[in-house]
């Protein structure tokens, strides 16, 4: 159709049974969200960031300073692999730290990392002493101009301006030890903390996404997984503190924020630590926190999980006897190092579990730089093939085999971004 | 007394209790207290019983962060004076980083805690190490063992040119290679022809002991 709004409103009709026409692939997203499902499982282009920079071989130190690069690369890459809805995820943690002067390692093969090993703020002194960020400094000019571009030329539900989470930058500004005693032991020095975060921190640079025209910003929480943070400092801290900066961004910016998104995030990594009731109130958790209504699964160890008891919490959580949608990640590190039939074996699991009754999406979570693109070109394919609505009886019986792609330098010849990539690889 | 001392500081170290922790061991050794029986009797077992109610889904990192904290209060009062014994019968040298452009400390530091415990000497070459100074180190320290870690699944490559490295120069022959950190796998450290892969840091000590013959 080519047209958001009329592709959004087929997927809605689609996933209440009004079916007709062909789907496009955000149709087909919102038919799963709010129906029972499309005319196939999506597979929502993962988090793909050094995996991306890497397959198309630009160097860290142009990719993550130059907006439409990232950008371009990232759905040139996705495209490359079949992905018809995209996700493009920058950095979404560093620059506002750097942009307060954080001491930083930059390196041609890797995403800008904060130093920790002289944190930016040492003594709750240092809270009158750093800060207000400065919107023109650092990256930050570039992060609004992603803000801008991806809504445009990657439209989806992970679309948007990103920003690093309140507790998230605090960790990064004081080393995740340092803030957990702030939390555990100075509970007024927490407080502060927040605030400086908020306040000194966040809000410049949110002021001047808005003042770009950005409306809608993520806020990437990674050190609020579980069990970085237990449900009890999550319920306690991270889940109010990020409640009231998404208030305030709406009520004082007309902006939508999801500060503490992935907040309990479960990334319990030890299989024989699986437990059903810790990952109930993490899910819950998480649930509340993501930018979608869905049972969200994204950065655990979830090839080793029991998707029975995924499954389970999403028809618990349901309504109108529907489930929870479930946003299904298959472990970045599991597509990295697992051979291809352990890879189909668990698509064609997971959709028998989660599939076969709607409310089924595929992500992944963060694909790691060296991962084989004949995983990820075979994952995308499966999904095709085993996802077809009504799914087989017996999925074992469908063969996939490994996937047959252009080298991507040959692909790329040909497509948009051709010579933007090209260029960058240059001196 | 001296077993409720121990069972004082063991309890310290659990409940994360730095500031306790370290007066309860300088006051155990103003008793007389021998460092070693302070560290085998109280101090291990506090982070060892952290280390379980982890695994045991009781404790949570932070948790864990605060028992770890206390573990190395309590260490600095007895650090000294197990040094001259460790240089009796030493378990060898562990040189221990994190590879360059990787931030990953506070892993690497439990590692080195725990190895320290079990009697090696550990040289903590610190973060973003470059692989020269890896090489250096093992030229210069001679150790029995490299323990090279890595957060990120960009950095973690680097280890596989560390150890190529090592084999190229043919420094590899008295020397056991272990990996560890969060994007590390069995099968990655098979990858890189690692001798062994700390799954965390008690592993990591654990089979530090197993290679050593102990």
């Amino acid at each position: 159709m080519g047209n958001q709004t009329l592709e959004v409103l087929h997927g809605i009709l689609y996933g209440k049974g009004i079916r007709f026409g062909q789907l496009s692939s955000l149709g087909g997203m919102l038919a799963t969200i709010t129906g029972k499902h499309g005319d196939v499982v999506p597979f929502i282009a993962p988090q793909i960031h050094d995996h991306a920079m890497t397959v198309a071989r630009v160097s860290a130190s142009k990719y993550y300073w130059n907006a439409e690069l990232l950008v371009r690369t990232q759905i040139a890459v996705e495209r490359w692999y079949g992905f018809g809805l995209f996700t493009v995820i920058p950095d979404s943690y560093n620059f506002e730290v750097e942009a307060l002067g954080a001491k930083m390692i930059y390196s041609d093969a890797a995403m800008p990392t904060v130093d920790l090993n002289e944190p930016l703020i040492k003594s709750p002194a240092d809270l009158d002493r750093v800060g207000p960020l400065d919107p023109s400094k650092g990256r930050i000019p570039n992060a609004i101009e992603m803000g801008k571009l991806v809504p445009k030329l990657a439209p989806g539900p992970l679309s948007g301006g990103y920003f690093c989470s309140p507790w998230s930058l605090i960790c990064l500004a004081v080393t995740y030890p340092k803030a957990i005693r702030a939390l555990m032991r100075d509970k007024a020095y927490g407080r502060a903390l927040f605030d400086w975060a908020e306040n000194q921190a966040l809000w410049p640079y949110l002021q001047a996404l808005a003042k770009a025209g950005v409306k809608n910003a993520i806020g990437a929480d990674a050190w609020s997984a579980f069990p970085d943070m237990s449900p009890e400092l999550l319920e306690e801290w991270v889940m109010p503190y990020a409640k009231r900066f998404n208030d305030r961004a709406k009520k004082e910016l007309g902006m939508t924020t999801s500060a503490g998104f992935l907040a309990g995030d479960y990334c319990e990594e030890d299989p024989a630590k699986f437990d059903k009731e810790l990952m109930f109130k993490a899910l819950a958790i998480c649930h509340r926190s993501f930018a979608l209504d869905v049972t969200p699964i994204v950065m655990g160890r979830t090839q080793d999980w029991d998707m029975r008891w995924v499954q389970e919490f999403a028809v618990l959580n349901g309504k109108g006897g529907r489930k929870l949608p479930i946003f299904a990640s298959l472990n970045g590190r599991f597509m990295r190092d697992a051979p291809l039939d352990r890879i189909l074996d668990k698509i064609r699991g997971w959709i028998d579990i989660m599939g076969r009754d709607g409310g089924l999406m595929f992500f992944i979570g963060n694909v790691p730089a060296d991962t084989p693109p004949l995983n990820m070109h075979t994952a995308v394919q499966a999904v095709k093939i085993l996802g077809r609505y009504p799914i087989v009886q017996d999925l074992a019986s469908i063969p996939v085999e490994p996937a047959r792609f252009q080298p991507f330098d040959v692909w790329l010849k040909d497509q948009p971004e051709a010579d933007l990539i090209f260029k960058a690889r240059e001196k | 007394m001296s077993q409720a001392e121990l069972e004082a500081i063991s309890k310290a170290i659990t409940e994360g209790d730095d500031a306790e922790a370290e007066r309860l061991v300088r006051q155990a050794l103003e008793h007389g207290l021998a460092p070693h029986d302070i560290m085998h009797g109280g101090i291990v077992g506090g982070i060892t019983k952290a280390g379980e109610l982890w695994k045991s889904n009781q404790y949570f990192l932070p948790d864990v962060i605060l028992a770890a904290d206390a573990f190395r209060a309590a260490m600095r009062p007895v650090e000294p004076l197990l040094k001259e014994s460790r240089e009796r019968s030493p378990q060898g040298k562990f040189v221990l980083g994190t590879v360059e452009g990787d931030m990953h400390n506070l892993g690497k530091s439990l590692v080195g805690a725990l190895l320290t415990s079990a009697g090696f000497e550990v040289i903590d070459l610190g973060i973003d190490v470059p692989r020269a100074k890896f090489i250096e180190a093992v030229k210069v320290h001679q150790p029995a063992f490299l323990g090279l870690g890595a957060y990120m699944s960009t950095t973690m490559l680097q280890m596989k040119g560390i150890i190529a490295e090592l084999e190229a120069q043919g420094l590899r022959r008295n020397l056991k290679v272990m990996v560890g950190g969060v994007p590390t796998s069995q099968e990655f450290a098979d990858e890189v022809h690692a001798d062994a892969w700390g799954k965390d840091a008690l592993d990591a000590m654990q089979k530090a002991l197993k290679l050593r013959g102990a």
